[in-house]
């Protein structure tokens, strides 16, 4: 008896507390709800984006927010796990109702929710997962790109690969479809630049491999002018760490894309690999513009450390739903994605424009060498060439073709 | 040769952390699942001795040192604390048990050291690499782990079959009543045995930190091959475990020189084809 009334007692607060809860008022808000994963390794860049949003929205908030709105968001963690990413993506679209949804890193997880959205006709933006289907063939009116993809940054790195006297090539990578896509878009590029260049021969581990050594003995063996190398995540440093030990990269030039980014070289110090070639969307010493300095300052006051690539595609992003929602007029989901179509924005790295063709973001790429640098405790890049998004970037045509949905 | 000799030194490190896993197994009949989460605990602790003494080579020795004993202290502490309750259930309450503790630590690790990628350098004396055979290079800290390998081997063996610990887990493991009943205190031999076992997860991870990033999830590529490697070794085995890391280890990296673009799938080949011809386990097992 006893049990009971208290049972009761209890439900009727839970009740009480459920319509106590401060609903928020859609009226005076913009409710951005972000999905992304934030346990596990792939949150050394999760975290970069988020900090760099948060950034943006704390300072578009406190002008005044968009029209005379404040800029409201939630996180989900999907756990790198698509079925929980999308579960999280309806719970904020059917319950929470958000006017725009953001993420992930996990490229099945942003495929499943670009479906999703889709039907539900909400604005996705992708700020991390490198699949080009997401804005190539399966991309649609409501999904976004606000970062590179393995198809861009093979291109832009087999161009600039290309253009050097290489004339032997291997080929290796994680073998998945990441790893791949990088390296057949890199390998395909260079033969376009070189047309005499030859593959000698290729080597594909399992992803998450931690001894590169037999690999690079390997690949030495051969002799190749130059080595391709596809890995992401932790076997970039990996890598990396067994190519200093064997001296592999004073014996044979290679290419990682992110091998310049800070988030490989920051927990190398002092002893990452010189002479590493790689390609990132944003390094926080170059350019050396004023735009540049001071989002460089601004993030290092906020959170103490500098911006990786992830910053930038945060903040752009916060940028691009203040903006879009200001040119609409009114918070109205179609004529948001309207009013994106074509949008330009000042950023720290120049002028980015959202293609009306692709809904994808136009971002330059930075090209460069490792090397040791007395001004920071870690390895930064040299002899940094530009390529911008115009010269690498497939174009509308391309797209059009690659798309399954027609406008 | 040069592919053999860097094959062999990763075997050192899947020998160390397999035959720490093999012993549990053996005298306590635990399948241990949270054994690679202590070789990574032991990855991470180095980073943080190593760090704290200014990165140096003084750091590494001290970590290898030092860390080991941090992951025999974590473990003495989960032993104690929750498996010694647990040695009379079935063996997939064991693994349910081990395998939640894997995630906690997991979840620990985090908390600790946070998500980005840690590294450990790898100390000056062995910075570089040497022309061994011909032009092709060998690192010289995998030099230096051929050297540690066999040390731990013939030292576990003396602790095994030589000194009084070893000789009444070795009867622990085969009659555990029996060795209750002439006075022994059988919970903490367990509970020295798990330590041990243990400590060597941890001393693998210390091992292997100055040559791959230190990172949450490196718990779980190798525990399914330290798993496979005390299999075909035969369960419990510690000679087992060094062959069964022998041959892990010269699979792969011969696999690589042979067909490169499917070297991964020579150790699991050798796996199944140990296993088709003895399912036991190439040694004897004390199951």
């Amino acid at each position: 008896m006893k049990k009971s009334k208290w049972f009761s007692i209890f439900l009727v607060s839970l009740f009480g507390l459920f319509f106590m809860c401060p609903t928020s008022n859609a009226a005076n808000t913009i409710k951005v709800g972000i999905v992304d994963t934030y346990t596990g390794p792939a949150t050394t860049y999760t975290n970069d984006v988020l900090d760099g949003f948060k950034l943006a929205v704390g300072k578009i908030n406190a002008k005044g927010g968009v029209l005379g709105k404040k800029i409201e968001f939630t996180t989900r963690d999907e756990k790198f796990k698509p079925d929980i990413g999308l579960a999280m993506a309806k719970e904020l679209v059917l319950k929470e109702k958000v006017d725009i949804l953001m993420g992930t890193i996990n490229s099945a997880t942003a495929l499943a929710i670009s479906d999703f959205v889709k039907k539900e006709k909400v604005p996705f933006l992708v700020t991390f997962s490198k699949s080009d289907k997401i804005v190539g063939e399966k991309g649609h009116r409501y999904v976004f790109g606000m970062n590179e993809n393995a198809l861009m940054a093979g291109r832009a790195a087999g161009i600039a690969i290309g253009k050097k006297p290489y004339m032997k090539y291997w080929i290796a990578g994680d073998d998945y479809e990441y790893g791949h896509s990088i390296a057949n878009n890199v390998w395909e590029n260079v033969q376009k630049v070189n047309p005499k260049s030859i593959l000698i021969g290729q080597s594909w581990w399992k992803v998450g491999e931690a001894d590169f050594t037999p690999y690079i003995t390997q690949i030495l063996a051969a002799k190749p002018d130059f080595v391709i190398v596809a890995t992401g995540g932790s076997g970039m440093v990996n890598f990396q760490k067994a190519a200093q030990a064997t001296g592999f990269n004073k014996k044979a030039p290679f290419f990682q894309h992110t091998a310049i980014e800070a988030s490989t070289l920051v927990p190398q110090g002092q002893n990452a690999p010189e002479g590493v070639y790689g390609t990132a969307n944003y390094l926080f010493y170059y350019p050396d513009t004023p735009a540049n300095n001071a989002f460089v300052a601004e993030f290092k006051k906020a959170y103490n450390r500098f911006p990786k690539v992830g910053a930038l595609y945060g903040y752009m992003a916060a940028q691009f739903i203040a903006e879009g929602f200001k040119k609409a007029g009114k918070v109205d989901k179609e004529r948001f994605i309207n009013a994106l179509e074509g949008m330009a924005l000042d950023s720290p790295v120049g002028k980015l424009e959202v293609r009306k063709c692709d809904h994808q973001l136009v971002l330059p790429m930075y090209y460069g060498v490792t090397k040791k640098n007395p001004k920071y405790d870690f390895l930064i890049a040299a002899d940094i060439e530009t390529i911008p998004g115009k010269d690498y970037m497939p174009t509308c045509d391309e797209m059009r073709k690659m798309r399954k949905y027609k406008q | 040769m040069s592919q053999i000799f860097v094959g062999l030194s990763r075997t050192v490190i899947l020998f160390i952390v397999s035959s720490g896993l093999s012993l549990i197994l053996g005298v306590l009949r635990i399948p241990n699942v949270a054994h690679g989460s202590l070789y990574m605990i032991g990855a991470f602790m180095a980073f943080t001795i190593s760090k704290v003494f200014g990165g140096g080579d003084l750091g590494f020795w001290l970590a290898l040192i030092g860390a080991p004993l941090g992951v025999a202290l974590v473990s003495l502490i989960a032993e104690r604390g929750l498996f010694q309750y647990l040695y009379e259930r079935e063996h997939l309450m064991l693994l349910l048990l081990t395998f939640a503790v894997s995630l906690v630590f997991g979840d620990l690790v985090k908390i600790v050291w946070g998500t980005e990628y840690k590294s450990v350098p790898v100390p000056h004396v062995f910075q570089g690499f040497v022309n061994l055979f011909g032009e092709l290079p060998f690192p010289l800290y995998n030099l230096f782990l051929l050297f540690v390998g066999p040390i731990v081997a013939v030292g576990l063996w003396l602790i095994v079959n030589k000194t009084k610990i070893g000789k009444i887990s070795r009867a622990a493991a085969v009659d555990r009543e029996m060795v209750g009943a002439v006075g022994i205190n059988v919970s903490w031999v367990f509970a020295i045995v798990f330590v041990i076992g243990c400590l060597l997860a941890g001393l693998g991870g210390v091992l292997v930190a100055p040559t791959v990033s230190v990172t949450l999830g490196m718990d779980h590529t190798l525990i399914i091959e330290a798993f496979l490697i005390v299999i075909i070794g035969g369960l419990g085995s510690i000679w087992g475990a060094l062959l069964g890391a022998l041959i892990f280890g010269l699979t792969q990296s011969l696999g690589i020189l042979v067909w490169s673009q499917f070297g991964i799938v020579f150790p699991y080949a050798a796996v199944i084809v140990v296993l088709l011809f003895r399912p036991t386990g190439l040694l004897k097992s004390t199951w």
